[in-house]
């Protein structure tokens, strides 16, 4: 290092010249590391797994592609049962990670029965169990061992795989080049601290990598796309605070192993479900010890001091926020569930504006609304909370002072350039300078100004990286977000895909308000860019926000949070210890596959995701037939003799279509 | 499950709100980067607000300032030079807020798009204006101390030769201007500023004339030296003395206001209104970015108003830029080149470095029209400027001595142009306060023109 710097000092020209030459270098390499894995990310397919099937009466079976289902009429439904006596939403079948399902029935109007009885309360369906809904006997079959087999073959065929090893050499190279950057620009001046900081963070990027592969990982996409991030990162931090490099280097270790731990954790779904109890009570200390020990930080009373290094409580109860919005399909038909996140909710949005701390407080808002949509569906309900809470927002700050006062250089901050828009107007003029390659790491000037590294991170990544890695960089926040919202065709568990959403929706929009804020498109409120930022909280927050994420990713062995499941039939077989082993005992173990059987799992793969044409057709004459015995044996009110009238008239009349 | 894939698609949503929100912001750097970096608060061109790059030249490639990375720029060594082109060059805080200096400071530093403010060299530009040194040393001469504006443009080309603005200071030693004997020493008048036009005016009410009013030929109108529109003693229009019977060209060459007031009640509101936002006056030029002040104007229906209005006084404010503007476009047969005030832009080894667009043009009044004024004009000089006050210049100009009002001394105003294939030169001269607008400002304008004539023509 000394003898870089004594080089670049000897010749004065060299450090202009290298930055020249390697501000080129930096958006070659960004755009392979992150296009790489953004292509990866985008192409991946996300095959289905099936988990059992419905048979229908006439060899009618419909697959069963994720652990928690509704079975109803209604086109929406997981398991469409095409009949005017089943209810629209009748009854969800749900299964647990043990591999045991359940059926309870939703208030339905002809009710439920299992193996006869009627159903109060989730009940177990064993394999070969029959359920019946709406008159109709449906079986629970596993999928045969034979089948298990394709299943994981079709999905690790289907699953691209993404060697990270191109990129971590890319990513190694960026991180020197940095590095030489860095001297070059600052000399003597950049304390050993930063260099060591690289080296470190890049081996353990390389260790993170070697060692889940050796167990067999295959996808690291999202990994080298967040290894990116937290390399500008450190660049940022080299920048601007060189002296607490060692604590932003250990927020990203920190943030390395709750990724790792949190994964590890949403691996089982009980597990995951049970700690949110623990989350609630944990979140609703932090906040009180906020609000009661917090200290002031221009503004917003969001920082609590332990020793010297300063907390940002508010960070951490996101995730615990994440884990609270989160239900199974079970619990969002329960009031209860529903009661303690919304309580929870107004607990966090009140101790935030006891705080003061307005774009904390719009960022839990918007999740907020975004996850009571995931939960409920009702978009005119989010429309309606979304446009009263906008207009209040809007009257306050038309309406009350110093409120006013904060937002009346929003869009006008050239007008206001040495009050309300201070940092706003500095931030584009050096984010301008730098132009779309950058001026180089440590060349800039805009460090110099309150918060650069934080809340105007964006402008700072302008000027010294330019236009195009700053925009890599939110695009590849962007992609991360938007591939767990595509894993939810084959999502296992609603938790898990309202976790994926919600986590990817708090990260876009915290970066909505950090990025656009920080141009003078959103009011500036002066919150974080997760990952990129100089923060130790907000790191380790976004690694966690990261394992959510993570947890939607169902490819065969592509994440740490996801159970794999093992291609050996023996394997297989010896897993199958709950009752698809007896069924398995019982039908032998090659069950023998029925042409009908094999061509609904083979469509299944084909259509990838979509339902097959085929498994929605019309059911056959003598379902039909059983039904209106059936209707016409409980006929006992006008709705239903109404009904058993319509689907006898649509038996003798076919064209008039049984199923509409 | 099922249920959850429509409902994702609101975390797209929010994305796309992310991502239209980068593409404006991209739109919005594209359109104004070059602003934005110019920006004295940015650290990465000024050091203390001072500019560190860059130098700007003359179209001779006379250096007029060059900045420095020690805060203090070099200036030309001509104390005659220096104040005469200050406004044009700008100081090096910023204070005159149109100069060079400032509002090319991207162009300085070498500012684009793809590179930002980074530079191979570490040098920054030269800018090559299109001014004449020495001709704006003599302009600021000719108006010695007198505050107001000086402005010469080649009406074929549309670049600024002569740009003077006083009062001025030297800006290697800029003075306390708490003393108000410097009032407005920060505007450049010529680009910034809006005064009374007084008969200048007259020029655009005959343009309307022409093109509206039927039997202008034949016109005759004897001049009763007053007419009343009322009781009181302002309720008149009054010439020095009566102008006896008058034509329409010598109504103009004798600026007789009552035959002035005549025409502009026969014009009328409407058509004086539609004529003076078609002369391009009310609007705003834009010189590399740098907006002139806007004319303005009221119109109304009331006889008196009206009529002095149509002459020049009332409410009317005007713009010297766009004035010469006018006369440039008379000269060029109806059509206005857009004026322009940088001939180049190059690296510091003399590489082109920057792509220079031929300035736009606009029709402002019919070929005929101007014809018709052309040979007005000059007969303005012939009958009643004096050609020997202008030797050797084939001369096309009005006077103008605009009231202001208080008992001060009204303002003095010259402009036109030299029928000349190897000089085409429209001007505008403005003494503030200077009295007879062409024995005062005639003078300056006869002074500046002569200094031209006398070099070879400026390509």
């Amino acid at each position: 290092m000394e003898a870089l710097s004594s080089i670049f000092q000897s010749f004065p020209r060299l450090a202009l010249y290298y930055t020249t030459v390697v501000r080129f270098v930096f958006v070659v390499l960004a755009v392979f590391i992150v296009g790489r894995a953004v292509i990866s990310l985008l192409r991946a397919k996300t095959p289905p797994e099936i988990w059992g099937y419905l048979s229908l009466p006439g060899s009618h079976f419909v697959p069963i592609l994720h652990w928690e289902n509704v079975v109803g009429r209604d086109k929406s439904v997981d398991l469409h049962v095409d009949l005017m006596t089943v209810s629209r939403n009748h009854g969800t079948l749900v299964r647990n990670s043990r591999g045991d399902w359940y059926y309870s029935d939703l208030d339905s109007k002809s009710g439920s029965k299992v193996n006869g009885k009627t159903v109060n309360g989730p009940t177990l369906v064993r394999m070969g169990d029959t359920l019946t809904i709406g008159g109709v006997d449906c079986t629970l079959m596993p999928p045969s061992l034979a089948e298990k087999q394709r299943n994981v073959m079709m999905r690790e065929k289907h699953s691209t795989r993404f060697t990270p090893w191109a990129s971590l050499i890319a990513l190694s190279i960026f991180q020197l080049l940095t590095c030489i950057q860095l001297i070059a620009a600052k000399g003597a001046e950049l304390p050993f601290m930063v260099i060591l900081a690289f080296l470190l963070f890049g081996a353990s990027m390389w260790i993170y990598c070697s060692l889940l592969r050796s167990q067999g990982q295959v996808c690291f996409e999202m990994e080298t796309i967040v290894f990116f991030l937290c390399t500008l990162n450190l660049a940022i931090v080299a920048t601007s605070d060189a002296a607490g490099i060692t604590t932003e280097l250990l927020a990203i270790f920190l943030g390395m192993g709750l990724f790792i731990i949190m994964c590890w954790y949403l691996r089982d779904l009980r597990r995951s479900l049970a700690v949110r109890r623990i989350l609630v009570i944990g979140s609703i200390i932090l906040l009180l010890i906020n609000i009661v020990f917090g200290s002031a930080s221009f503004g917003a009373v969001n920082w609590v001091s332990i020793g010297s290094y300063m907390l940002q409580p508010s960070e951490l109860v996101k995730i615990a926020f994440i884990f609270i919005g989160s239900a199974t399909l079970d619990e969002l038909y329960e009031k209860k569930n529903l009661t303690l996140f919304v309580g929870f909710s107004i607990f966090c949005l009140g101790a935030l504006a006891v705080m003061n701390d307005f774009g904390t407080a719009a960022i839990f808002f918007v999740t907020f609304l975004i996850i009571s949509y995931l939960r409920s569906g009702q978009f005119g309900a989010l429309v309606l909370v979304g446009g009263v809470s906008a207009a209040g927002a809007l009257l306050m700050i038309r309406f009350i002072p110093h409120i006013t006062q904060r937002f009346s250089s929003w869009l006008h901050a050239w007008d206001f350039p040495d009050a309300g828009g201070f940092q706003q107007v500095r931030g584009m003029s050096a984010a301008a300078s730098g132009g779309c390659f950058g001026l180089g790491a440590g060349n800039g000037w805009f460090h110099s100004i309150f918060a650069a590294d934080t809340d105007l991170v964006f402008p700072l990544i302008s000027e010294e990286w330019g236009l195009f890695i700053a925009l890599l960089a939110v695009f590849s926040l962007v992609a991360l977000g938007l591939f767990a919202v595509r894993s939810i065709n084959f999502g296992r568990s609603t938790f898990f895909t309202i976790a994926a959403c919600a986590a990817t929706s708090l990260i876009i929009f915290q970066s909505c308000m950090n990025v656009l804020g920080s141009l003078d498109i959103f009011p500036f409120t002066g919150v974080t860019l997760p990952f990129l930022s100089n923060g130790g909280t907000s790191m380790l927050t976004s690694w966690g926000l990261l394992a959510f994420l993570k947890a939607a990713d169902t490819r065969q062995n592509a994440s740490l949070a996801v159970k794999s499941v093992s291609d050996d039939p023996d394997e297989i077989f010896e897993a199958a210890d709950n009752d698809e082993g007896d069924y398995y005992a019982r039908h032998g173990r090659a069950r023998e596959t029925s042409d009908n059987y094999s061509e609904v799992f083979t469509e299944t793969h084909q259509y990838a995701g979509k339902r097959s044409k085929r498994s929605r057709s019309k059911l056959s004459e003598d379902v039909v037939e059983d039904v209106v015995d059936w209707l016409d044996l409980e006929a006992d009110t006008p709705a239903r003799k109404r009904r058993a009238r319509h689907a006898r008239s649509a038996k003798n009349n076919p064209k008039g279509g049984a199923d509409r | 499950m099922k249920k959850m894939k429509k409902r994702a698609r609101l975390c797209i949503a929010l994305a796309l709100v992310l991502l239209v929100g980068l593409g404006y912001y991209v739109y919005e750097l594209a359109r104004d980067g070059g602003d934005w970096a110019a920006y004295p608060g940015n650290g990465d061109v000024y050091t203390n607000g001072y500019l560190g790059k860059g130098a700007i030249y003359d179209r001779n490639e006379t250096l007029l300032m060059e900045n420095t990375d020690t805060g203090v720029p070099y200036y030309n060594e001509s104390y005659d030079i220096r104040t005469a082109t200050l406004h044009a060059v700008g100081d090096a805080v910023g204070n005159i807020s149109t100069g060079a200096n400032r509002v090319f400071a991207d162009k300085l530093v070498g500012y684009s798009f793809l590179t930002g403010t980074h530079s191979v060299t570490g040098n920054g530009r030269h800018l090559i204006l299109t001014i004449d040194a020495d001709t704006c040393a003599a302009a600021n001469g000719a108006l010695a101390g007198r505050n107001g504006t000086v402005g010469v443009y080649n009406y074929k080309t549309g670049e600024v030769l002569c740009m003077v603005s006083s009062p001025n200071y030297d800006p290697t030693d800029p003075p306390d201007l708490s003393g108000e004997d410097m009032d407005g020493a920060y505007y450049n008048k010529f680009i910034s500023s809006t005064f009374v036009p007084g008969s200048i005016f007259k020029v655009i009410t005959a343009t309307a004339a022409i093109e509206t009013l039927d039997g202008l030929d034949s016109y005759e109108y004897t001049c009763p030296e007053v007419i009343s529109f009322g009781d009181a003693e302002t309720d008149r229009i009054t010439c020095p003395y009566g102008h006896g019977t008058q034509s329409f060209e010598d109504a103009l060459a004798n600026s007789c206001n009552c035959a002035f007031a005549d025409i502009t009640l026969k014009v009328g509101p409407s058509v004086l209104e539609e004529y003076t936002k078609k002369s391009g006056i009310t609007g705003q030029y834009s010189l590399n970015g740098i907006k002139t002040a806007a004319g303005t104007f009221d119109f109304p229906s009331t006889d008196l108003a009206l009529a002095w209005a149509g002459i020049g006084q009332y409410h009317d404010m005007v713009n010297p830029c766009a004035m010469m503007v006018y006369m440039g476009a008379i000269a060029n047969g109806g059509v206005a080149v857009n004026p322009t005030l940088i001939k180049d832009v190059t690296f510091a080894n003399g590489w082109d470095a920057d792509f220079t667009f031929k300035p736009g043009k606009e029709r402002l009044l019919e070929e005929s029209t101007a014809e018709k004024l052309d040979s007005m004009l000059h007969n303005d000089v012939v009958a009643t400027y004096g050609e020997d006050n202008f030797p050797g210049l084939d001369l096309c100009a009005k006077s103008g001595t605009a009231e202001v009002g208080d008992g001060n001394t009204p303002h003095s105003w010259f402009y036109g142009y030299i029928r000349n294939e190897d000089y085409p030169y429209a001007f505008v001269v403005l003494v503030e306060n200077g009295g007879s607008g062409a024995a005062v400002a005639g003078d300056v304008a006869n002074e500046v023109l002569q200094e031209m004539i006398s070099k070879a023509p400026m390509d």
